[in-house]
């Protein structure tokens, strides 16, 4: 399309510009119902899975329906969604935290319906547009990131691995059997955007080669000191190098006994590249959780050390995590979550009992607090 | 790679119009870059700001942190922002010929 000018004036970027307004203010979209009962909550109950009933002092009831998102979403989505809710909610809608979509009715039965509708609604492939769910002790939609739509840093892919584990889990989503909220969360690289290190369940994109030096570039495009400090490891040098060509130019050196592929280096210097096919995989971690309901929060640890990238569908990050889930809901106790469980029963019997490999790889190794995660007591299980 | 020429002189660029190379920046290549960076006319406190940025790289191999710039020009911010109103980073960093900054940005 040819170019359609909106008004700004590029001979004079400065003039009628609008700046430092900050977001709209949300009491700008609620719902009447909301409005009006606005911190008179009384109490709420879940009615069925993907829909809740919350009571106000008033005797206001609002009836809140779930339902999934795949997050990446097009305009034309989010318009079949605002018909939802134009249709039923008098045009109010909001999205969750973790991007799951919620519309708001009064009665139960347009809750009923509304519920009908959205789960009636697929794409041409067969997948529901709107399913829905998540309420509850079940597994709601996953907390992921960028991957290869759109990231530079990436070890694997978010949207595809998302799409595979909520498959594999629907049923989780749009039932509340599990012993507590299952949180899975997914990032494709060590920089962890999002909730992987205080997850329940958390996928993580994860290299195993260290990074490529571009030496004829390199100090072009870097600057160098800001690559050398961001090494967890110290493993990155300064260092000069003759290139084919005579020319001596400025360089880094890795060391790569000391190189954990973390990545921070190409992050800050686009001339260290690392991605790589057959290196790159997922680390599974488990146990995390931010709420300190009964025990504190807990930060997820790391339970299989590499899954490799297996594109379209990664069957084997499927099974692994369905082996997990399945293994949790059946053993754990009401309201455990999974951190909870597998420190109660003891990690050597979590790995035992999800027939999961404990290598080397999961011993912590990174400087003094390693020595924390050591057992000093006698207290084990054979 | 893509190149510009401007008033007889070679400049190699990348997508966002940062110098590939420091040592190819010269007087003309601020002229070049200053319009789509919205600087009408350079004024003495552009170039102390350039000036800096260079002498900065120069001697230490990074850009200054913010804080540094505002304390050795006695620019704040909000003055900086006059001057380049892209920024530190993406007006006045690439009119002195720094790299592309990099990071979470």
């Amino acid at each position: 399309m040819a170019f359609v000018s909106s008004g700004y004036n590029p001979d004079k970027p400065m003039s009628d510009r609008i700046s430092d307004i900050g977001p709209r203010n949300y009491e700008e979209f609620l719902p009447p119902v909301i409005k009006k009962n606005f911190g008179k909550w009384l109490y709420h109950e879940i009615i069925e899975p993907g829909v809740l009933m919350h009571k106000a002092e008033s005797g206001d009831e609002v009836y809140t329906v779930r339902a999934g998102t795949a997050r990446l979403v097009t305009t034309s989505y989010i318009r079949e969604a605002c018909a939802i809710a134009k249709e039923y909610c008098g045009g109010h809608l909001r999205w969750t935290t973790r991007n799951n979509v919620e519309f708001m009715v009064e009665s139960l039965e347009d809750a009923k319906k509304l519920k009908e509708t959205l789960n009636a609604k697929t794409f041409p492939g067969g997948s529901h547009m709107f399913p829905v769910g998540g309420t509850g002790a079940s597994i709601s939609n996953i907390v992921h990131t960028q991957g290869w739509v759109h990231c530079h840093t990436p070890a694997t892919d978010a949207s595809g691995t998302v799409k595979v584990i909520m498959d594999e889990l629907f049923e989780e989503f749009t039932s509340m059997k599990m012993p507590a909220i299952l949180r899975i969360a997914v990032a494709c690289c060590l920089n962890m955007c999002g909730a992987c290190h205080c997850s329940d369940l958390a996928v993580v994109g994860y290299h195993r080669k260290p990074p490529m030096v571009d030496n004829a570039y390199l100090d072009n495009l870097c600057e160098i000191p800001l690559a050398i400090a961001s090494c967890p490891t110290g493993a990155l040098k300064p260092s000069k190098m003759e290139l084919p060509d005579g020319k001596t130019v400025k360089t880094i050196a890795v060391n790569n006994d000391r190189c954990m592929y973390c990545g921070n280096c190409y992050t800050m210097c686009p001339s260290l590249p690392l991605a790589d096919q057959e290196g790159d995989g997922i680390v599974l971690m488990v146990g995390g959780k931010v709420s300190n309901r009964i025990s504190n929060p807990k930060f997820s640890k790391v339970a299989v050390a590499f899954i490799p990238n297996e594109p379209p569908r990664w069957p084997t990050l499927a099974k692994v995590t369905r082996k997990i889930v399945e293994t949790y809901a059946a053993e754990a106790k009401k309201y455990e979550r999974l951190g909870d469980w597998a420190e109660r029963i003891g990690w050597e019997r979590f790995f035992e009992k999800c027939e999961l490999e404990f290598t080397h790889h999961l011993i912590d190794d990174f400087r003094d607090p390693a020595y924390f995660t050591w057992r000093q007591t006698t207290n084990f299980k054979f | 790679m893509p190149s510009v020429e401007f008033q007889g002189k070679n400049f190699d660029i990348d997508e966002d119009g940062f110098l590939q190379r420091f040592e190819d920046w010269c007087p003309e290549w601020v002229d070049y870059v200053k319009d789509s960076e919205g600087i009408k006319d350079l004024t003495d406190e552009h170039n102390k700001v350039i000036e800096f940025l260079q002498d900065y790289y120069k001697k230490n191999g990074i850009a200054p942190m913010v804080r540094i710039l505002s304390k050795v020009t006695g620019y704040k911010l909000k003055h900086i922002y006059e001057l380049f109103p892209s920024g530190p980073g993406k007006g006045a960093c690439k009119m002195a010929g720094l790299p592309k900054p990099t990071g979470c940005v």
